[in-house]
């Protein structure tokens, strides 16, 4: 079980390893230690350093990880509602309204996305709740689409057809018969919605559009390494490859929930 | 063929229209405006710059002639960069920016079908493992951690390429297209495979295997045409991605193009700078989208009625 799953595993333990440091590091991620500007790596009591205005490394690693991972499961939810919603409503229809609302997805998907979300996060871009919320409705697409066709699915099953035989009420129908068979794929692009989300929210944070300064995410802490890394490439390296590993950790973990279930 | 082509371009002219709709209001939500600068203009000059820009009409009212002078060509003039119109700012960043994306989609192409291609003839062994398992990683490398990280290793410690801005040859053009081609190329990868390897245990692939036909004609000519069906249409995104790709890249090396124009305009709110790189984007997608389209025919023949 844990020897499959090693990467889900990895990113729970990176998760509870950001929860729980703080409690126990001295320094707190927006402290700066003015006798130890710019220490290098291993150096008492910075492990990993401090950056180029004192604060410590690790404290800022843990905080930015986080964020990023609050920022993702939170978008990630609101794309799962969002998909859900929206993709069962025209599977569950169909016809003509299926028709239009799946076109409407279309033609969302051809879009230059990441221009209108730019645009929102330059509008509302003080708010962490915004940022999350503006991703969230972006990433709903692939959701909406799959839920659809496995309610188009199910809809000619049976037990379907029986309840509604029976005059049970379509939403009941909805939610009490067809949501829980598809939770399991739901599950799965949930899974994939993840990573893609942790993606937008770095790019986001990297260009300065994102999470602000006090708070901090790998995508900003990214960008920070990158303006420094003449100086100090521990400062660039250190938060790419975490978020690298989380990355890759939750698609890999994702795609085999995927082919799993399809 | 053209009825296809007639087609698109008819539901692109509204598409289009909702997007420069949508991006001009939400551009207006924003709060400050373009002539707020370090210091202050006082409220005469400040009105006047508004009045010479039309920006003291009514929305609806701008936002009519800006489409009506669009329609004409005129994408108006930038309200930051103020001797330039916003088509000589796109004049100046969309070659470079279709440069980095035309190279970056080649490349793509090459590593991601090459890798697919090996990777499903040996399905099932190590070699299709391991690449597959690249793949993934591959597609999980964000442009701004893996371009930054290039520059320091090619760039700053080996000092072989130029960390930053365009010239000396072609050498500029090489870390931008690596980093942005990078997660295309393991997407590329894993549609090629398994695809491929779909393809490979059709009827049709064991009637050329028992007629004898040589290995390599079986794998060109008979698999890899219907099995790059599904890389065609991933074509449209994966332009999508590119754009969006190239806006960091050309942030992190410090490259003129469309990109950085559209982020420096959304943050001093040049309102018809970023709505003429959005508008253009917008375009350059759909266009893509249709040449995908036109691919996917000509790959699947079965497709082209449709």
């Amino acid at each position: 079980m844990l020897k499959r799953h090693l990467p889900l595993a990895l990113v729970l333990l990176i998760a509870a390893l950001a929860l729980l440091l703080p409690f126990f590091l001295p320094w707190s991620y927006d402290q700066i230690d003015w006798d130890a500007v710019r220490a290098p790596a291993f150096s008492e009591p910075h492990i990993f350093g401090t950056d180029d205005i004192g604060r410590d490394r690790l404290a800022r690693l843990a905080a930015g990880t986080r964020i990023t991972l609050l920022v993702a499961m939170a978008a990630a939810l609101v794309s799962l509602v969002v998909g859900i919603a929206w993709g069962a409503t025209a599977g569950w229809i169909g016809g003509k309204v299926d028709e239009l609302m799946m076109r409407i997805v279309d033609g969302l998907y051809a879009l230059p996305f990441m221009f209108i979300v730019i645009l929102l996060m330059v509008v509302f871009g003080r708010s962490i709740l915004l940022v999350f919320v503006g991703i969230g409705l972006v990433e709903w697409l692939t959701m909406a689409r799959v839920v659809r066709g496995q309610v188009m699915a199910l809809k000619q099953r049976p037990f379907i057809l029986a309840a509604e035989a029976a005059g049970t009420p379509s939403t009941t129908i909805v939610l009490r018969h067809i949501l829980p068979n598809i939770a399991g794929v739901a599950l799965a692009y949930l899974m994939l919605t993840v990573p893609q989300v942790v993606m937008v929210e770095s790019f986001l944070s990297f260009l300065g559009l994102g999470v602000q300064e006090p708070l901090t995410s790998l995508g900003i802490l990214v960008k920070e390494g990158a303006d420094d890394m003449d100086m100090a490439p521990l400062g660039l390296l250190l938060p790419g490859g975490l978020l690298v590993l989380i990355l890759v950790c939750l698609t890999i973990e994702g795609e085999r929930l995927r082919d799993r279930f399809s | 063929m053209l009825a296809l082509i007639t087609r698109r371009l008819m539901t692109a002219i509204p598409t289009l229209l909702v997007i420069i709709l949508a991006s001009f209001f939400l551009m207006r939500l924003a709060p400050g405006g373009p002539f707020d600068g370090e210091r202050p203009l006082d409220p005469a000059t400040q009105a006047a710059l508004q009045q010479a820009y039309g920006l003291d009409r009514p929305l609806w009212e701008q936002a009519w002639l800006y489409i009506s002078r669009l329609v004409q060509g005129d994408f108006g003039p930038s309200l930051v960069y103020r001797d330039f119109t916003v088509s000589e700012l796109i004049a100046q960043g969309l070659p470079i920016s279709l440069t980095l994306g035309g190279l970056a989609i080649v490349l793509a192409l090459m590593i991601g079908v090459t890798a697919g291609l090996f990777a499903a003839v040996r399905a099932g062994q190590a070699a299709d493992k391991t690449i597959m398992m690249l793949a993934t990683v591959a597609t999980a490398l964000p442009t701004f951690v893996t371009g930054p990280a290039l520059a320091l290793f090619f760039g700053l410690w080996l000092g072989l390429l130029p960390v930053s801005g365009t010239g000396q040859g072609g050498a500029w053009l090489i870390m931008p297209v690596v980093a942005l081609a990078l997660p295309v190329s393991g997407a590329i990868a894993k549609l090629t495979r398994a695809g491929l390897a779909s393809v490979l245990k059709q009827d049709h692939i064991r009637t050329a295997r028992a007629r004898g036909l040589p290995e390599v004609k079986i794998l060109f000519k008979h698999g890899l045409r219907p099995a790059l069906v599904p890389v065609a249409s991933y074509l449209g995104p994966a332009a999508a991605g590119l754009l969006t790709g190239a806006v960091v890249v050309e942030t992190v090396f410090g490259l003129p193009g469309l990109g950085r124009y559209f982020v420096q305009g959304a943050l001093n709110r040049d309102y018809p700078l970023v709505l003429g790189v959005v508008t253009l984007y917008a375009a350059l997608i759909i266009l893509f989208n249709l040449f995908a389209d036109l691919i996917y025919g000509w790959l699947d023949p079965r497709m082209r009625e449709g």
